[in-house]
């Protein structure tokens, strides 16, 4: 006595269901990864490019961190990894990672604002030698 | 002893090679003398690992800094504890060290097995010595070998990242390997059966301990990397949905799913194809886990090693064993047909199938969610990223349903639920968790998501104490024994059963405390000494800190500490006196980065979290006068975390009980064909007995 029928239509649903939660949460909390580079040169052709939540990565200008006392705002300016004339300044209302430093590669997430600052809501610090020595290291 | 160890690894790959060969020789010949030899070579690979690895910690506490391994994690001022452990705090030495772990394993499986089940041990040692011929290759040609030594000898070692140095950062990774490796086993015999064309549940009864002890260690693994980010982290969470965590929970979401999917093989002999597919897939994971962590594929603050020779070669192997199964189960699939059919929608294997379907669907989603920046660079040369909103996003709901599901698994009926069993069973829980529900939105609890989960929890608890007191009742009645007895011999009769209700008990525990962080509270203040700051919590407390003052030290107590800065705060809840807690910077002599350690005082209602998260400095100096030193304090208060550990160690007790040897001897003896286990329906004669 199968109700093999009621039984696929179950299954089925799960899986809709589940695949509409995959394709929904992707299309509405993608962000786009970008260099400063490439987020200048968005912003230039687009200029609606702002507000829209991205993902960056840069090096930290040394010299340029600076704290404002009890709010946990920290503020620096990134600059990209190649051509180091592109900077922008960054706001981050939140506590460091004890792996930033005012010289370190960072992934902030947030968005640019139209002042040309940007606001980075989560901030990542990129260590590749962080865990892995090589023999030069060692030498030096 | 350091050169014997690199000589011994070198020795390994041939062996194991050598066993490999006679193993997939011996089962298709039937030769006893090839067999005996492919066995043996494991016990050999063991042995050589062992040395192997002796090697490497012996050049740890040797200071023999011309490895390049040594000197990049360790130096001469390193505590012996933390020279041990630098067997696996890198990637060269945990490579090793996986391998380590799963010869011993392996060991054990064919030492356990030297006179039973002959007919799976050939290709089961074959199968092993697969795996480890596999990472004895990637150690010896993918420049990961940990016995690299340089042309110079440095003066002294790099030393270990301070934030390695921590109690749950030593015991996390081998935990988490323990459970990787254990659970090369039971995929070992399942690839046995394939070969040897012994299709029914066997593999799956032979290896159902390996299973649970391999699920037992990941998820106890997942945990203390949970811990570990809570304590040492400093940021106040345990779970980001770093490709790396993820990579650690998509096996543990696959094994969960194949934990269940076995019953239905065993009671019912269906889903054979599912089950080979399951274990096939989780294998590959717990690679895949051990990949993603030791290259540097996917952007992660856990990735080790940008290396792509690595990468390629632990693809290749994926690609290889996927492939090779996926033929073997097609050859098979004549054998696979299931002896059953699913007879209602309305049951627990119809159950069974969607927590399966859920587990599957919320691994594809973290899987999904992992790789999709490489697939979308891929396709479109746009960089995208999808963060922890989009895990959240699909991974609550799915994991709300399989949490009622822990509920409704447990006593709906197998083949078909009547609608009196539905009834009997459903009323009052699902009574309990609205009333919960009510009660919690009468006392002004408002958040949405958090109200579901602990509804449902409060739902899932009174299903589960429901069968504990009527399977409790009706044996001390039955049986005139008292209550405590009686639910020890209700236990102990069955600790399959009732392990797996403590298990689920612990997941309830789990889930109540992520929901408490819907409640976090999160202030933070620019303090001087002696300034005073309120902060109150979800449960009405107030807190009353007072910041006394920062205490500086120059590398007092621990070694390889330069310096450390104390900020000591004075506690009072709701106007009583707590112990200080402290909160500290501290700078390493083997790190350019400052260290935060946080304060954590925890309640079972609440831990109060202190961040010391800026000290005031002039150009880099702080005050000399330490009453004029000021901080920028962090306060967190968390709701119900320490719920979450509770729920650990519940978890870990539950599945111990689980997997406990029997006394009993009539189940010692495995039969082709197990009997349908007599409680395995709800209990009749119980339930009448409560009735």
């Amino acid at each position: 006595m199968m109700k093999h029928g009621r039984f696929m239509v179950g299954l089925v649903g799960v899986a809709t269901v589940v695949s509409y939660l995959i394709w929904t949460g992707v299309s509405e909390t993608m962000v786009y990864y970008l260099t400063p580079v490439e987020l200048m040169a968005r912003v230039e052709a687009d200029p609606t490019f702002h507000d829209i939540g991205i993902k960056v990565s840069g090096q930290v200008v040394p010299g340029s961190y600076a704290r404002v006392k009890g709010e946990l705002l920290h503020t620096f300016i990134v600059r990209d990894l190649v051509d180091e004339s592109i900077t922008f300044p960054v706001e981050y209302r939140d506590a460091l990672p004890d792996t930033f430093t005012d010289e370190v590669e960072v992934v902030l997430e947030g968005f640019l604002r139209t002042d040309g600052v940007f606001e980075a809501a989560t901030l990542l610090t990129k260590c590749g030698s962080r865990y892995e020595a090589t023999p030069e290291d060692l030498a030096g | 002893m350091t050169i014997l160890g690199e000589y011994a690894l070198w020795i390994a790959l041939p062996v194991a090679i050598w066993g490999m060969a006679l193993g997939f020789t011996g089962g298709r010949t039937q030769r006893g003398d090839l067999v005996l030899s492919a066995e043996r070579s494991i016990y050999a690979v063991f042995f050589l690992l062992v040395l192997a690895s002796a090697g490497i910690v012996a050049a740890f506490l040797g200071d023999k800094f011309e490895y390049l391994y040594v000197a990049g994690y360790s130096n001469r001022e390193m505590e012996f504890f933390y020279k041990v452990t630098g067997l696996w705090a890198g990637q060269r030495g945990s490579l090793l060290f996986w391998a380590l772990i799963l010869s011993f394993f392996s060991s054990i499986c064919v030492f356990q097995n030297r006179k039973k089940h002959r007919e799976f041990m050939p290709y089961v040692a074959a199968v092993l010595q697969t795996v480890l011929a596999f990472f004895l290759i990637v150690l010896l040609f993918a420049d990961v070998n940990p016995f690299e030594r340089m042309a110079f000898t440095p003066a002294n070692g790099r030393g270990l990242n301070p934030q390695l140095q921590n109690y749950w950062m030593t015991i996390h990774p081998p935990t988490l390997y323990l459970g990787f490796t254990a659970f090369t086993i039971p995929f070992a015999f399942a690839v046995a059966a394939l070969l040897n064309g012994r299709l029914d549940a066997r593999w799956i009864q032979l290896t159902r301990r390996w299973i649970l002890v391999s699920w037992l260690f990941l998820s106890v693994g997942i945990i203390f990397g949970m811990q570990w980010a809570y304590r040492e982290l400093g940021w106040g969470g345990y779970w980001f949905w770093d490709p790396v965590e993820n990579a650690s929970l998509l096996p543990w979401l696959t094994a969960t799913a194949f934990l269940h999917s076995i019953q239905i093989q065993e009671k019912r002999g269906m889903l054979k194809v599912w089950n080979m597919s399951l274990v096939l897939l989780t294998f590959l994971l717990t690679i895949f886990a051990t990949f993603l962590t030791r290259s540097g594929l996917i952007e992660s603050v856990h990735s080790f090693a940008e290396d792509l020779k690595i990468a390629f070669i632990f693809l290749g192997f994926l690609g290889s064993v996927l492939a090779g199964c996926v033929v073997l189960i097609l050859y098979r699939l004549p054998k696979l047909r299931s002896e059953n059919r699913i007879e209602s929608f309305v049951s627990r294997e119809s159950a069974f199938l969607f927590n399966n379907l859920l587990f599957l669907g919320a691994a594809f989603a973290v899987f999904w969610g992992t790789i999709f920046p490489l697939v979308a660079e891929g396709v479109t040369g746009q960089k995208i990223s999808v963060g922890p909103p989009f895990f959240e996003k699909v991974n609550f709901p799915i994991g709300l349903a399989l949490l009622t599901l822990a509920g409704v698994g447990p006593v709906i009926a197998w083949r078909r639920a009547t609608k009196r069993n539905l009834q009997k069973n459903f009323q009052i829980p699902i009574g309990v968790g609205l009333l919960v529900a009510l009660t919690l939105w009468v006392m002004g609890a408002r958040h949405g998501l958090a109200l579901v989960t602990w509804s449902i929890c409060a739902f899932v608890v009174t299903v589960i104490a429901t069968e504990f007191w009527k399977g409790t009742r009706a044996r001390a009645r039955i049986k005139g024994e008292g209550y405590a007895v009686a639910l020890y011999h209700l236990v102990t009769r069955n600790r399959r059963r009732w392990g797996g209700y403590i298990v689920h008990v612990a997941m309830v525990m789990i889930y109540f405390g992520f929901a408490g962080a819907a409640y976090n509270v999160d202030v933070r203040k620019h303090m001087l000494p002696g300034d005073q700051l309120e902060v109150v919590s979800p449960f009405g407390h107030t807190y009353t800190l007072t910041y006394e003052g920062l205490s500086v030290s120059i590398g007092k107590g621990q070694r390889n500490l330069l310096w450390q800065a104390i900020a000591t705060v004075s506690v009072e809840k709701d106007g009583v006196r707590q112990d200080f807690l402290t909160t500290e910077k501290r700078q390493y002599v083997t790190s350019a980065q400052l260290m935060t350690e946080v304060g954590v005082a925890s309640t079972i209602q609440e831990d109060l979290y202190l961040i010391l998260a800026a000290l005031d400095d002039v150009d880099g100096v702080i005050a000399a006068d330490s009453q004029a030193q000021g901080i920028d304090l962090q306060v967190l208060v968390k709701p119900f975390v320490s719920w979450i550990w509770f729920g650990g160690l519940m978890l870990a007790l539950g599945t111990i009980i689980a997997l406990w040897p029997n006394a009993d001897p009539r189940r010692a003896a495995v039969r082709p064909e197990p009997e349908p286990e007599a409680e395995a329906t709800p209990a009749p004669a119980m339930a009448g007995a409560a009735d």
